[in-house]
């Protein structure tokens, strides 16, 4: 190689070939994605997430918790999601689009947490029990002490507060972090199916000839689609 | 090369490495400094990994911060670093012209490690952006930008005003990340931090950022070095030179795509994974190409410089293969989001990467100061040390990861139980962070002797004892 202009033209042309279609390509292809309007429910989904969630979204982004958790649920025949209750359906790409910064996760050092809130809501947890967890830790879990306070119980214990074992005069304050993170977590739900979402309808069993002829298996094949 | 007295020193030391001194000095310390600090950060997330009380009690160093920042700290303080400084001396030395620029590159390389260190403690406050290989806080990005480019306008002049016309397969893998760095980082700052794009598409830009800095910027840096050195040093010729430019423009044109192939099953559109897959497949010519040139390495790994290489050669080689095994949907089936993609990344990093760049400094560090190693004893550690870790750490993150992975695969298995089972393995790789980072402690010692030694006593009474000779010869 002799000419530095070539040289150069086609290091250029090799990053562009892979941003054009990797970058440019998939944000021509999807990045419009709106929220899916479902006329029946007169409602739009996925539905933004409130204030305080919001916030623990920033709180969970900070803390680091995607070095450890996922949240994406690939498709039932690919690998235990489904067989482990992570979600009903896998993950699309409409998921996320009220997300300002989309944390997959590549590690599952812990469990996916893309469906946490409704898998919390069906074995009954609510606020403070997930506060707990993050107070005390559980098996590969670490702790959050720092996400709380503790202090001295003047007047009237806080109807947030938790107990601390043993030491009646102290309740232990959970900090507005703390509070955003669990709200956050109770967010995490994906309880609608959306079109794209449902796996394709498995394909048309070829007639067996000779019993009917070909004219009369099209129709009935289209049928098993729509099914 | 062999070197056998100062007289074989001095000459290569001539003015184009005295022009290169003062900004290769400060870019060449402060990686080593990096590579120590990230090493000690590493063996911290290591320890997390089986034991995670520890240290949980201090809000600045939760598993996520610590592994970002040991992760920020190898690739950026320490694989930047000492891949730019290879880079601008192959290009000085290969142009055959002194270094144009230098100042520029000096204030450049102050600027990089002053950014970064910010942008480490960022990390430790909560700013990281929780993309991989890009956590760095938004805030100190553009910083790092252009000191990037302060420092790679050095290299491009030495790469345009070199004496002859003719160039080497150095000088192409060596200038290549000079110019793919800042685009790349560039837009993924854009894409991702300021003016971010929608949903899944933000793990597609970011996949495709980490495959470009992995790929095209730290394999160039570590391959220049490994091109050079083996002519350079055993006096043979590369096997089937002609076959080089085509495994240079190969990965180049498609090293960019194969990053899909972390996103499969992902919620991203199905043709993004399966370009991943079949570019790391493609991608196998390359490695057979840089394998049958490089190969003559291994008959001269008796040279200090050559045994990393060689090293480093194999881990790179292992990994292109497991890249492409590892990006049959089958095979990821058991391996995504498991320790094995862990090992991975440290094999290239840890492996590949970094034991190419310890060949390389222990062959040009004594030519760019004018002086031997002090100590060969300490570059035997080095060399010992950073093997047996390399081989702890990573075997124990693939059995963990596989044993993790066949676990996650069965639900009936809980996660204490899989933690359970992937203990004793992932104290393997504690055990081996811990030995490469006592690897690195040597490397550490030995250059702050060597500069320390400068004000004490001559160059060429260091020269004369055999023992160091054995090291100066590579």
């Amino acid at each position: 190689m002799k000419s530095s202009p070539l040289f150069f033209l086609g290091l250029f042309a090799a990053l562009a070939f892979s941003l054009t279609a990797l970058v440019l390509g998939t944000n021509a292809q999807y990045g419009r994605l709106a929220p899916y309007v479902d006329e029946t429910q007169g409602a739009a989904f996925p539905q933004q997430s409130p204030g305080l969630a919001a916030r623990g979204h920033l709180v969970y982004q900070d803390l680091g918790c995607a070095a450890c958790h996922t949240q994406q649920v690939r498709r039932a025949d690919f690998g235990s999601d489904h067989a482990r209750g992570w979600g009903e359906r896998q993950s699309v790409a409409r998921d996320y689009v009220f997300q300002d910064r989309v944390l997959l996760g590549d590690a599952r050092i812990g469990p996916d947490l893309t469906n946490f809130g409704g898998r919390a809501a069906n074995a009954g947890l609510d606020a403070s029990r997930i506060l707990a967890f993050l107070h005390n830790g559980q098996g590969e879990m670490p702790p959050y002490p720092f996400l709380f306070e503790v202090r001295r119980v003047v007047g009237q214990r806080s109807p947030k507060a938790l107990t601390l074992s043993g030491q009646s005069d102290y309740e232990l304050m959970p900090t507005p972090r703390a509070e955003a993170l669990a709200a956050y977590l109770l967010s995490l739900k994906t309880d609608y199916d959306y079109p794209e979402a449902k796996p394709p309808a498995p394909a048309a069993k070829p007639p067996e000839a000779p019993a009917k002829p070909p004219a009369a298996a099209a129709p009935a094949a289209k049928e098993d689609e729509k099914k | 090369m062999t070197t056998t007295s100062s007289t074989a020193i001095e000459p290569e030391a001539s003015g184009i490495d005295a022009s290169t001194r003062v900004p290769l000095l400060l870019l060449l310390g402060s990686a080593i400094l990096w590579l120590v600090a990230g090493g000690v950060l590493a063996l911290i997330a290591s320890i997390q990994l089986h034991a995670p009380q520890f240290l949980s009690r201090c809000p600045f160093c939760t598993y996520g911060h610590v592994q970002a920042a040991q992760e920020t700290a190898l690739v950026y303080g320490w694989g930047i670093n000492a891949g730019l400084a290879l880079s601008l001396w192959l290009l000085a030395r290969l142009g055959g012209a002194p270094l144009r620029a230098a100042g520029l590159a000096t204030i450049g390389a102050g600027f990089w490690n002053l950014a970064l260190s910010v942008g480490l403690v960022g990390i430790f406050a909560g700013d990281m952006t929780g993309f991989a290989f890009l956590q760095l806080p938004a805030y100190v990005q553009p910083i790092m930008l252009a000191a990037y480019a302060a420092i790679a306008v050095a290299g491009v002049l030495a790469w345009t005003g070199r004496r002859t016309a003719f160039t080497f397969a150095t000088q192409w893998y060596a200038v290549a990340p000079l110019f793919i760095f800042p685009w790349v980082f560039s837009v993924a700052q854009v894409l991702l931090l300021f003016a971010p794009v929608h949903g899944t598409l933000q793990a597609v830009v970011a996949g495709w950022f980490g495959q470009n800095l992995g790929a095209l910027v730290l394999v160039p840096f570590a391959l220049a070095a490994a091109y050079y050195l083996l002519p350079k040093i055993s006096g043979q010729p590369v096997h089937h030179y002609d076959y080089t430019s085509h495994a240079f423009w190969v990965l180049l044109f498609i090293g960019g795509w194969a990053g899909g192939r972390h996103l499969i099953g992902g919620p991203v559109p199905a043709w993004v994974v399966t370009t991943g897959i079949v570019t790391s497949v493609l991608l196998l010519f390359h490695y057979v190409v840089v394998a049958v040139n490089l190969a003559g390495v291994f008959a001269g790994r008796r040279r200090t410089a050559l045994r990393f290489v060689a090293v480093g050669l194999l881990a790179y080689l292992l990994g292109g293969v497991l890249d492409a095994v590892t990006s049959s949907r089958d095979v990821a089936e058991v391996t995504q989001f498991t320790f094995f993609s862990a090992a991975q990344t440290q094999l290239l990093l840890q492996g590949a990467v970094t034991f190419m760049f310890f060949g390389a400094l222990y062959y040009f560090i004594p030519r760019l100061a004018g002086k031997p190693w002090p100590s060969a004893g300490l570059i035997c550690a080095n060399f010992g040390a950073a093997l047996l870790g390399l081989v702890l750490n990573v075997g124990g993150l693939f059995v963990a990861g596989w044993v993790q992975g066949h676990d996650l695969n069965q639900a009936g298995v809980g996660f204490a139980a899989i933690a359970a089972h992937t203990r004793p393995w992932l104290l393997a790789a504690t055990a081996g962070q811990a030995l490469f980072l006592l690897g690195s402690l040597a490397l550490a010692a030995n250059f702050a002797r060597l500069l320390c030694v400068c004000a004490k006593q001559r160059a060429a009474e260091l020269l004369s004892p055999p023992a160091t000779l054995e090291a100066t010869v590579s």
